[in-house]
């Protein structure tokens, strides 16, 4: 006998496709919505609901956006000469975070990854080519991960970028802060020797 | 719980939660492994950017009761190939190495063979002994030959006739090799399991060949011309996924 009312049961699936949620974290969240007032429950649907129609990507920088061209792109005070490319939307809120960018951005929605079927077709490579050769870039800092994928895509990003009037920088890399030396790899060790600052 | 420890290289990488990672790995003693790298992503003295695609290593782990999947305990990095991640056509070649090796091997089922091709062809792209794509075909040619399924190059796979009036050869999927014009009736391009027959040149025949005889330290002899490369990428590619019954991302992106 099924004890989980169907509604339940079909929430609780819902929640359960959601990436790293299992099964028993999106019964937790399910029940959770259920003993919360009915008004918390439709806001959440409504959200949900809304989503999609209001929220589609920037025509620039492919930033996640209510507006076409998104704040960032649309505000005369960000720097349209510098473009900061990264894989992914959380990446972008990860540098603004900090707020010591003041270039723009541009979102390539993933890295190359030959496995996966993802190769440069698919990450929106030349429309980075096509902004650098039409709004006077000067500047693209490539900001992917520092994995194999991440690396790979900032090469080939490099490789493209090499003949058009802009300067190429990468993300520095080394140690990361709190970390004793004496445990970092020797990769790391040498990209952070390589990418080295004066000290004062 | 029994414990372990292994030469492996890193085939393929995935997030696992906040913190952890899954790694395939493939190893000297124990063939295709799984493992579960638990806080790879916060962990600063055990794992940091060890875990990395076609990373060499020596592993420890633990096996789990309940699942083929091991625990990664620590790891040390041997090589950890650096050049090829700074090179696209060599980390696409390295890409479609690691998926062949994955979907070609087992876990539980070690050969010291495979494992021995796989660290000469990261060692190759690395050292740019030769274009990516002529790695690659060795690669394809060797790891065909060491699971026993040598396609048959020296002569047509029918009536074994090897004479230049029977050309043009075609190569066959379906019959795993070189067939003369004689032979490669319309039949067997009409059976669509068996794959599309593609034209095969004598000479990239021969080339393949010699690749299947020569040891791995020899294959930098070989010299592939942009037409043969062309045609053994090709007949490689639907000979290896008429065979895995499978079509396998990777190949779309290697560099000619
Ligand atoms: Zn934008
Ligand atoms: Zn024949």
């Amino acid at each position: 006998m099924n004890v989980v009312p169907p509604a339940l049961a079909r929430l609780i699936d819902d929640l359960a496709r959601l990436p790293g949620i299992g099964r028993k974290t999106a019964t937790r969240l399910a029940l959770h919505i259920l003993r919360r007032p009915a008004a918390e429950a439709h806001e959440l649907a409504n959200d949900l609901a809304n989503l999609h129609e209001t929220i589609s990507l920037c025509s620039n920088c492919f930033a996640f956006s209510e507006s076409d061209p998104c704040a960032i792109c649309g505000d005369p005070g960000r720097d349209g000469a510098l473009i900061c490319v990264v894989e992914g939307p959380a990446d972008l809120m990860a540098i603004e975070k900090v707020a010591s960018f003041k270039g723009r951005y541009h979102i390539l929605h993933g890295v190359l990854s030959p496995m996966d079927g993802v190769g440069p077709a698919e990450i929106r490579v030349d429309a980075l080519l096509k902004r650098v050769r039409m709004q006077g870039v000067e500047e693209v800092l490539i900001a992917t991960s520092s994995t194999v994928p991440g690396e790979a895509t900032a090469a080939y990003l490099a490789g493209r970028l090499q003949g058009l009037p802009v300067a190429v920088s990468r993300l520095a890399c080394g140690i990361p802060m709190g970390m004793d030396i004496k445990y970092a790899d020797e990769l790391t060790l040498s990209r952070a020797i390589e990418s080295r600052k004066p000290a004062a | 719980m029994k414990s372990g420890r292994t030469p492996a290289v890193v085939i393929g990488v995935r997030s696992y939660g906040e913190s952890d990672k899954i790694v395939i790995f493939y190893s000297r003693k124990r063939g295709r492994l799984s493992g579960i790298a638990k806080g790879a992503h916060r962990s600063m003295k055990r794992f940091v950017n060890k875990l990395e695609l076609f990373s060499h290593l020596e592993i420890l782990y633990t096996e789990s009761r309940s699942s083929s999947l091991v625990r990664i305990d620590q790891a040390e990095l041997t090589d950890p190939f650096p050049l090829i991640r700074a090179n696209y056509a060599r980390f696409a070649a390295a890409s479609l190495v690691s998926e062949l090796i994955f979907h070609w091997t087992r876990e539980n089922d070690p050969d010291p063979r495979i494992f021995k091709l796989l660290l000469w062809t990261l060692t190759s792209l690395e050292n740019l002994k030769q274009p990516p794509a002529w790695t690659a075909i060795l690669f394809n040619i060797k790891l065909l030959t060491l699971l026993g399924y040598k396609p048959a190059l020296t002569g047509c796979a029918e009536c074994t006739s090897l004479a230049p009036g029977s050309g043009p050869y075609l190569f066959s999927p379906g019959r795993n090799g070189l067939l003369c014009r004689g032979c490669a009736t319309p039949a067997d391009s009409a059976a669509p399991e068996a794959g599309p027959e593609l034209p095969f040149s004598l000479r990239t025949a021969r080339l393949l060949q010699k690749a299947q005889e020569l040891p791995l330290g020899k294959l930098d002899r070989l010299r592939f011309s942009p037409a043969a490369t062309k045609e053994a990428l090709a007949i490689l590619k639907i000979y290896g996924n008429s065979l895995l019954q499978r079509e396998i991302s990777s190949w779309d992106f290697i560099v000619r």
